[in-house]
């Protein structure tokens, strides 16, 4: 369950080593277990430098991929997680869990208690999950509020200190990095009795509970006879409950309206104390009928001090909130486009903002744009070779708006142009951006009323909601696109 | 040497941490761990800087002390040092805790006869039970976390050698009911209980009451080692709650309790569980692996104790806490799940491998979860990746992969949809077009497509590779997904020759499946397209993976077309290279021609050199050894480097290798005609050998140089025609021969052998005299006769002659010589001895036992030889 080693490093593309290491931490204990129990098949920590090498050659993060080389290219070298053997020496370093997220790479090595050869499968070693868990902490840690690099390197220079609190010997005693900051800034708080080790101390001051919800809604969209347009609704629940006393218990319900579209693949904070079997199996493997689980979905829960996510939910809406085609058609030297977007009657008509994106990869500079547009303006970046529909805040009564337009390319530049895997030949698509407040999708809401909280005086409750697109694609219906399995089950 | 100052130790420690291992080589580090204790009492140093001194030897402490001893007077000292901080807050008391405790455990002085050991474990106990320690463990406010940081060292001290807390087992319950937090306590009595009973199932007995045990050392008795030392000194590999390791090698050996230590033990775990809402989830997961390794081994300990939590635990999207309950999963089986709740639980990590929610890393090891699902009743052999039966292919719909995945995603799924096409076969085709198999083949056209992609990453190029790879592994025996997957390939390869490596690559690796299907059609795709100049340095490496005996005439002409636009050394090498798997594949004629046009017309030296190289071992190797000598070396299968590797072939084929002779020789008798002696000389061989060539060496210079002897080839048991050896001596005398084999063997080695030496004796001189015309034999004996003492000498001897009698002895030995015979009673024999020496002998008047001899020469030398010959004819018969 512990971990041999922990790493942060900066992966820095242009630069000598591509890499840089921000912060490392050996576990000696753990690594004299391994030793025991690795035997024959142990390969020890390597330093700093080795490891940053042989990491980002395994990431294929070093800018030199010109030629072919057998130990990263070969077809048979092939890694299906994130999680890798990293050649040392004449060695192997195994099992190295790592993934880059914001150009960060997160690394630790757990330890495995038995011998690797042959290797074990990686469910049956606890330290992967517990190492995912920790480098996601550390992530969260990071992330959370983080903007100037000065502020990443104040953050940075905390951790060693927050892994000697929520990691000292190796193994993980709380993920929430966070928590332990504010345990450091607030040693002095006696402990009652039964405290939980996931709250740190306890809240003084007015009672009030905020519940946010947020649905991202994704779609691709073909308009084409043989494959089916997709979309789906994802939300998250945001809770901060600031009560009195050591473990209040409250029960947050959302509930839809009649015509709502029923809340799926619900996977909830470990601080819910319960749950309903309903909510356990409604799940959008099944196919939908009248009989779904459509709520109230309740959770009873023991809230931590922090703001925290209480539930994250699928749901399966029967229309996408904008339904669009675009046509793109190649004529000589000219592109030709057509884009239509409806809003659908029963989505709020009143956006924060909406644009649409219209991006041509693989190409030269735009250097000639006509266009015709029923609503909004056209922004032009050229060097980019992309296209900005804004339609500001409101689509006009008849819901529809179309644009079309005719582009010119100049020379194609590699290093200045967008590069595209998958926009190749007549392959294209716009990608939407729009966001709406105060309002969801699926019609899930909080009901002021039915929050329960048992706890000392009446606390205010303050809800929110929102709507934001994400990845939501219309692909040229004049070419191929990319299709899951799900499309193609019309 | 005083306390060092500040940037000095700043210094220091931004060297070690560069790398630990060339600071410590440096000229500094001796004396790095002793000047970090000695000046973490330094008054001078701030407090910060101790804790990065204390924090560099909690990451390096067997860099700083290596051994035993050193461990064992660092931990003193950190102990010290800890008992000697004033009583005001200070931030050293939880580092110095930490390192002491790192420094004995991975130190390995944590014995019962270290002193260290011995402060340690009652301050930390005594700390983490909140006894009041004295003023020395400063303000009040620092109590808390004291007492967390002794409860993690205790936890990592047990870590480290089982059973060492197994005294206070009954200790850490009581202590587990009263106030106080929850999660170390917890943590620390599970895995104290979990190693108790490993140690106890191992030394056969139960758990003796350690449960309810009061604690000796609280009362400030001596440690307890007991059960630490029954442990064993070493840690045992005691992963496996999974069923994957072979069962008994769990190191949990079936221990029965009694009915009151069951009991008492069930009590505890329950307890334990209870309170498992209070631990944060992380830790929550450690409980529940511990617990399920404890437990699993046990008898008559029902595993539905973990059930009230599993329903809160699968609601959760936590990593740590579906993974542990796949461990109690796999750890109690059905005993625990039933088919319902396996169903269940296959449903929310098959959502969880897809949720939105959750990022990248999380869903690809819940997809490998999947494949290595722990069902309740395995079908398929265990240890390898296989859907789980129940789920079917409506369950995987949303995990199957798409153009838009991330390259790991794509390659998780894909194996994926290749077990459902394999699923989705033994079912039979159900003729519908949107058919998973239909799908996969769309999938690869699209990465083929994005792979083909001039100027695109490799990363794209080798995902496309990877994707061929894992169907051709996964769906080896359906050619109805091979088929399109070789063409589709070979149309790549049209499109982008560049990719020849990773075409190659793959061919080195799949199955024999695809890859001869494969082979012939990149073959056939360079070949038919003679390659403009950019592509034919790959069409070149490609041939030279794909070209053998077939399609000769196509690949020798696309070859010829080629070398008019080789011009540079790297073309003209690739090129020879193709040559040189042709020579291997046996390709004859037609290559000759092509080699020889080679010599002539490459520029490079280098180029011709091998063309010529590679035209004469055609013309001149039979083809199992041109294959040897060709072929890989075995010497040092190691080298990558081609050009070694080729030189050590030629040197392992071409070398000459000493060897025990395969070969007997012997001399025949021989035919006295001919202008010059000619020894007939008989082989036999025990194994076949061929390109023999014998050569032979005369001692002492007394003939001239003789010529080697060839045969093609020998075998045993068909003895071949006699070998004729001409001689030719500078002087009348017998000699000793001695005899080389240099010969190649069926494995095409060359092998190089001495023979015992011939005897080439005085008789197999001599030659006849021209026949003199009949009627004048008499006459040219006697002028023979009278020439002979002009410079030449006369002797006389007796020639012993067995019961025979004489005429019998000259038919035998003289019988070609003689010129003038009147048998029985006397013969004239005249005898040339090359090179101009000659002997005239007349056997006149012979009786019963022997034969007066007079003998004339014209060479003094001969006369003794003579002698010989004829005393010895009687005695050879």
């Amino acid at each position: 369950m512990a971990q041999r080693a922990v790493w942060l490093i900066s992966h820095e593309p242009g630069t000598p080593l591509c890499g840089i290491v921000k912060f490392s931490r050996r576990y000696p204990t753990v690594e004299e277990r391994a030793k025991v129990f690795n035997g024959a098949s142990y390969v020890p920590v390597p330093e700093d430098g080795p490891f940053l090498k042989a990491l980002l050659f395994e990431l294929r993060l070093l800018d030199d991929d010109k030629d072919f080389l057998e130990s990263r290219d070969s077809c048979s070298h092939i890694n299906k997680t994130s999680i890798y053997g990293l050649p040392v020496g004449s060695e192997e370093l195994w099992p190295v869990v790592a993934f880059l997220k914001n150009g960060m790479i997160y690394a630790c090595v757990p330890l495995v208690e038995q011998t690797l050869s042959p290797r074990p499968p990686l469910i049956s070693i606890s330290g992967i999950s517990q190492g995912f868990e920790l480098l996601f902490g550390v992530q969260d840690f990071l992330s959370s509020g983080q903007k100037t690099d000065s502020e990443l390197n104040t953050k940075l220079s905390q951790l060693s200190d927050l892994l000697l609190q929520t990691c000292p010997f190796g193994t993980l005693l709380d993920a929430n990095l966070q928590n332990s900051l504010d345990s450091i800034n607030f040693a002095s708080v006696t402990h009652p009795q039964k405290q939980p080790a996931w709250k740190t101390g306890t809240y003084k001051g007015k009672p009030q509970v905020s519940i946010s919800i947020t649905e991202k809604v994704n779609s691709m969209q073909y308009d084409k006879q043989e494959i089916a347009d997709t979309w789906q609704v994802v939300g998250v629940v945001t809770c901060k409950c600031d009560l009195e006393g050591s473990m209040p218990n409250v029960t947050i319900s959302l509930s839809l309206p009649t015509n709502g579209s029923p809340l799926q693949d619900i996977l909830v904070h470990p601080c819910v104390t319960s749950l309903d079997s309903a909510i356990l199996t409604s799940s959008s493997i099944d196919a939908m009928d009248d009989s779904a689980f459509s709520g109230p979905y309740k959770f009873p829960l023991t809230p931590p001090l922090e703001s925290f996510n209480l539930c994250y939910y699928t749901s399966q809406v029967p229309v996408p909130p904008i339904l669009g085609f675009y046509q793109v058609k190649e004529e000589e030297a000219q592109l030709k486009i057509t884009v239509n977007l409806k809003l659908h009657e029963s989505v709020k008509n009143s956006f924060e903002f909406c644009e649409a994106h219209i991006p041509f990869y693989n190409r030269g500079p735009i250097t000639h744009v006509e266009y015709k547009a029923s609503f909004g303006q056209l922004e032009v970046f050229r060097e980019k070779s992309l296209l900005v529909w804004i339609i500001g805040q409101k689509f006009p009564k008849s819901m529809e708006i179309t644009l079309s337009g005719t582009i010119i390319f100049g020379a194609k530049n590699h290093e200045k142009q967008p590069f595209d895997q998958i926009c190749i030949g007549g392959t294209a698509y716009l990608k939407l951006h729009f966001r709406i407040l105060d309002y969801t999708l699926t019609g899930c809401y909080v009901d002021q009323h039915s929050v329960q909280v048992f706890a000392s005086g009446k606390p205010k409750i303050n809800t929110h909601r929102k709507l934001i697109s994400s990845d939501y694609y219309i692909w040229n219906s004049k070419a191929p696109a990319p299709v899951t399995y799900g499309s193609l089950l019309l | 040497m005083g306390p060092l100052g500040r940037e000095i130790w700043a210094q220091r420690l931004g060297a070690f941490r560069a790398s630990p291992s060339a600071f410590m080589a440096g000229p500094e580090g001796e004396d790095l761990g002793r000047d970090l204790l000695s000046d973490l009492r330094s008054e001078k140093l701030s407090e910060p800087m101790k804790v990065a001194l204390l924090a560099l030897s909690l990451e390096y402490p067997t860099q700083l002390w290596p051994d035993a001893p050193a461990a064992e007077a660092a931990a003193t000292s950190l102990l010290d040092t800890l008992v000697l901080l004033p009583p005001r807050p200070s931030a050293l008391r939880r580092p110095l805790l930490l390192a002491a405790t790192t420094a004995l455990a991975a130190g390995g002085a944590l014995s019962p006869a270290s002193g260290a050991s011995g402060r340690l474990l009652p301050l930390l106990l005594g700390l983490a039970s909140g006894r009041d320690l004295g003023r020395s463990f400063g303000p009040a406010s620092e109590q808390r976390p004291l007492q967390a940081t002794a409860w993690e060292c205790l936890r990592e001290l047990e870590s480290c050698r089982p059973g060492l807390l197994g005294g206070c087992l009954g200790l850490l319950r009581a202590l587990l009911g009263r106030e106080g937090p929850a999660q170390p306590l917890s943590l620390l009595l599970a895995l104290a209980l979990r190693n108790a009973l490993v140690i106890q199932a191992r030394a056969g007995t139960g758990l003796q009451g350690l449960l309810t045990a009061g604690d000796s050392s609280m009362e400030g008795g001596p440690w307890n080692w007991t059960l630490a030392e029954e442990g064993d000194v070493h840690l045992q590999p005691q992963a496996p709650s999974w069923p994957v390791a072979e069962e008994g090698e769990c190191g949990l050996a079936v221990l029965e309790l009694s009915p009151e230590e069951a009991r008492e033990l069930r009590a505890t775990v329950a307890q334990l569980l209870d309170a498992s809402y209070l631990l944060t989830p992380v830790a929550q997961a450690q409980l529940l692996w511990l617990l399920g390794w404890a437990l699993r081994g046990l008898r008559g300990q029902p595993p539905v104790l973990f059930k009230p939590q599993l329903v809160r635990l699968l609601g959760t999207a936590q990593l740590t806490l579906l993974h542990a309950m796949l461990a109690l999963k796999a750890a109690f089986g059905e005993a625990l799940f039933t088919a319902q709740d396996e169903a269940l639980l296959l449903r929310r990590l098959t959502l969880a491998a897809q949720h939105p929610a959750l990022p990248l890393p999380t869903h690809l090891f819940y997809l490998h979860c999947l494949l290595n699902f722990p069902e309740n009743w395995p079908l398929g052999p265990t240890g390898e990746e296989a859907a789980p039966l129940l789920l079917g292919s409506q369950l995987c719909r949303g995990l199957l992969p798409s153009l838009l995945h991330e390259p790991m995603a794509l390659l998780a799924r894909l194996h994926l949809l290749c077990l459902l096409c394999l699923e989705d076969e033994e079912k039979e085709e159900k003729g519908q077009d949107r058919s998973p198999r239909h799908y996969l083949e769309e999938l690869l056209a699209g990465l083929r497509q994005r792979a083909a992609l001039d100027g695109g990453p490799r990363a794209l190029a080798t995902l496309c590779f990877q994707a061929s790879y894992l169907v051709a592994h996964c769906l080896a025996g359906q050619p109805v997904v091979l088929t399109p997957l070789t063409q589709g390939l070979a149309q790549l390869y049209r499109t982008r020759p560049a990719l020849a490596p990773h075409f190659i690559d793959l061919l080195d690796r799949v199955g024999p499946e695809l890859q001869e299907h494969l082979r012939v059609a990149l073959r056939q795709e360079v070949v038919s397209r003679p390659g403009r100049e950019e592509a034919l340095r790959w069409h070149l490496q490609m041939l030279a993976r794909v070209a053998d005996g077939d399609a000769q005439s196509a690949t020798l002409s696309f070859l010829q077309a080629a070398a008019t636009h080789c011009t540079d050394w790297g073309l003209q090498q690739a090129l020879l290279r193709v040559c040189r798997a042709l020579l291997r594949a046996g390709v004859g004629g037609g290559l000759a021609d092509l080699l020889q046009a080679l010599a002539r017309q490459l520029e490079d030296p280098d180029g011709q050199d091998h063309a010529r190289l590679y035209y004469i071992l055609l013309a001149h190797l039979a083809g199992p050894k041109l294959g040897v000598a060709l072929g890989p070396s075995l010497a040092a299968p190691a080298l990558a480097s081609s050009l070694v590797a080729e030189n050590q072939g030629f040197a392992a084929a071409l070398m000459v290798q000493e060897a025990p002779a395969p070969i007997q020789l012997s001399v025949c008798p021989r035919r006295a005609e001919g202008p010059v002696p000619v020894l007939r000389l008989q082989v036999e061989v025990l194994e076949p050998v061929y390109s023999l060539e014998l050569r032979f060496h005369v001692e002492g210079q007394l003939y001239a140089p003789l010529g080697a002897v060839h045969v093609p080839c020998l075998c045993p048991g068909r003895p071949p025609r006699p070998l004729l050896l001409p001689l030719q001596p500078r002087r009348p005398t017998p000699a000793r021969l001695a005899v080389r084999a240099l010969y190649s063997t069926p494995s095409g080695l060359t092998c190089h052998a001495h023979l015992p030496p011939l005897l080439v004796t005085f008789a197999d001189l001599f030659l006849p005299f021209p026949q003199p015309p009949e009627g004048a034999q008499l006459d040219f004996f006697e002028e023979l006769w009278d020439s002979c003492l002009l410079k030449g000498t006369e002797s006389r001897l007796w020639c012993p002659l067995g019961p025979e009698g004489l005429e019998a002895l000259v038919s035998r030995h003289l019988e070609p010589f003689v010129v003038v015979a009147q048998p029985p009673v006397s013969y004239l024999v005249a005898i040339r001895l090359p090179p101009d020496s000659r002997l005239l002998l007349r056997l006149e008047a012979a009786q019963a036992d022997g034969v007066p001899v007079a003998l004339r020469t014209d060479d003094w030398a001969v006369l003794p030889l003579a002698g010989d010959y004829l005393r010895g004819l009687s005695a050879a018969g």
